[in-house]
């Protein structure tokens, strides 16, 4: 397998954007992606498309052609992948091997979701398809219960706090108030983040990431290939796929994500890196407790550790282990199928120098790590500087 | 059926079908041969560790009241 780069990268802001449909979103980030290597739509061999949703939400079926042949990209394979939340790190993933495989020379990777022209509702019904319809969900389990239940078992199994919880809240959104792409920008302070309405206990408002809409896409060659479009090309040095059951209900322990812990394995390997390694690292935060279980899956931190690891301020910005600089999914928003590239975009940012008021001075070697459902699905990829 | 609570939670925001419902507890239950099933509890709120029997089977999906 050869060496692949992430030759350019380019996305939407994340927000509410009622006058704004799905098509438009996916064009908007493609486009931006190839005028930032200088590509043209002719020179993408094949079009991966990340998207949870689209039928439910939109009611558009049949995405990857029909965003791709809007972009000006003809006649090349054109494929959605979902899975989940993960949809579009799995697109990321398969697009990978595409390249690093000697198959294709340019592939275009993309991720959208548009979630805000439904009720909420109808959002909390659609996201609940990624749960396991014939068990939790018919039991009235809905996305923020499942999480509230794997919070519970971890305070219970370690002692993990409500402000342990809040930390995480209240750290991503200060680093969020600084990207200007975000969804909510807003500061949030300790005591509003534990005195915020309940969702599922023992979640509140604020430990729950954003519906919203938004697009990202990164385009793929091999390294060599890349040098000629852009003097910043960024390595994939690992990226892995992982599964795991659907139903929470199936797992042993739901303190730990399986998926993201064999994904995360196999990244270090492919990458000959190890989680001392990873100088920042953009994680999946749908749920304030998703990102304290994720530092310790990815091996940043013991099982168990993760709450007061994130208390102690180590995960901030000036922090000895950066997570969710840009934000994370709590402040930037979710737009489900776009956040697996969103990350990979937040991560290529950084490491070209390229992340403003962002911009983290250790930005050589970056994780990110795209969570599906309650965890039946882990992409985790590793970039760094060439 | 009896068994152990597991993990639960209360939810306070529910789709439509479940809305005329809220608050309700959701509870993850290990059954006596250690699998475990996701249900619904009647009455008093539960805890982990708490032991639960089914009292109710609505649409396939198990009820649970707390033994005391």
């Amino acid at each position: 397998m050869r060496p692949v780069a992430i030759a350019a990268a380019g996305k939407t802001a994340f927000g509410a954007f009622p006058d704004r449909d799905l098509r438009s979103l996916a064009v908007e980030a493609c486009q931006k992606c190839l005028k930032n290597g200088h590509v043209s739509p002719s020179e993408v061999q094949a079009f991966h498309l990340g998207n949870f949703a689209g039928p439910s939400f939109v009611g558009q079926n049949h995405l990857a052609p029909y965003v791709s042949t809007a972009v000006g990209i003809r006649d090349v394979p054109a494929t959605r992948f979902e899975a989940a939340c993960a949809s579009s790190g799995s697109a990321f993933f398969h697009a990978f091997l595409a390249v690093a495989s000697g198959v294709y020379d340019c592939v275009l990777v993309a991720g959208v979701e548009k979630m805000t022209s439904q009720t909420t509702a109808r959002v909390t019904e659609i996201l609940a398809g990624a749960g396991d319809c014939s068990g939790e969900i018919k039991a009235g389990s809905t996305f923020p219960s499942l999480f509230a239940m794997i919070a519970r078992r971890h305070m219970y199994q370690f002692g993990t706090t409500l402000e342990h919880l809040a930390a995480v809240a209240v750290k991503n959104h200060a680093n969020g108030a600084l990207n200007p792409d975000a969804h909510m920008r807003k500061v949030i302070t300790m005591e509003q983040a534990l005195a915020a309405r309940p969702v599922a206990e023992p979640l509140h408002l604020y430990d729950c990431s954003l519906i919203s809409d938004g697009a990202a896409a990164v385009l793929l060659m091999p390294l060599d290939r890349a040098r000629d479009f852009t003097d910043k090309p960024v390595r994939i040095l690992g990226v892995a796929q992982a599964s795991d059951f659907v139903a929470l209900d199936h797992k042993k322990d739901i303190t730990t994500f399986p998926a993201v812990r064999r994904a995360a394995q196999k990244a270090y390997e492919m990458a000959g890196a190890s989680p001392r390694d990873i100088q920042f690292a953009e994680v999946h935060d749908c749920f304030t407790i998703a990102e304290i279980v994720a530092i310790e899956d990815l091996g940043f931190v013991e099982r168990g550790a993760g709450g007061p690891f994130e208390a102690s301020g180590a995960t901030a910005r000036a922090g000895e282990k950066p997570i969710n600089a840009s934000g994370g999914l709590k402040s930037k928003g979710h737009p489900v199928g776009a956040t697996g590239v969103a990350q990979l975009c937040d991560i290529v940012a950084q490491i070209r120098c390229e992340a403003g008021d962002m911009q983290l001075k250790r930005n050589s070697l970056g994780l990110a790590q795209n969570l599906g459902g309650s965890g039946a699905s882990c992409v985790v990829s590793i970039l760094g500087n060439v | 059926m009896t068994g152990t609570v597991y993990t639960e939670t209360v939810v306070y925001l529910a789709p439509e079908a479940f809305a005329a419902d809220v608050p309700y507890q959701v509870v993850i239950v290990t059954l006596e041969d250690g699998s475990r099933v996701t249900g619904r509890i009647l009455g008093e709120r539960v805890a982990i560790d708490d032991r639960v029997e089914q009292v109710e089977l609505r649409d396939g999906v198990p009820f649970f009241r707390r033994v005391t």
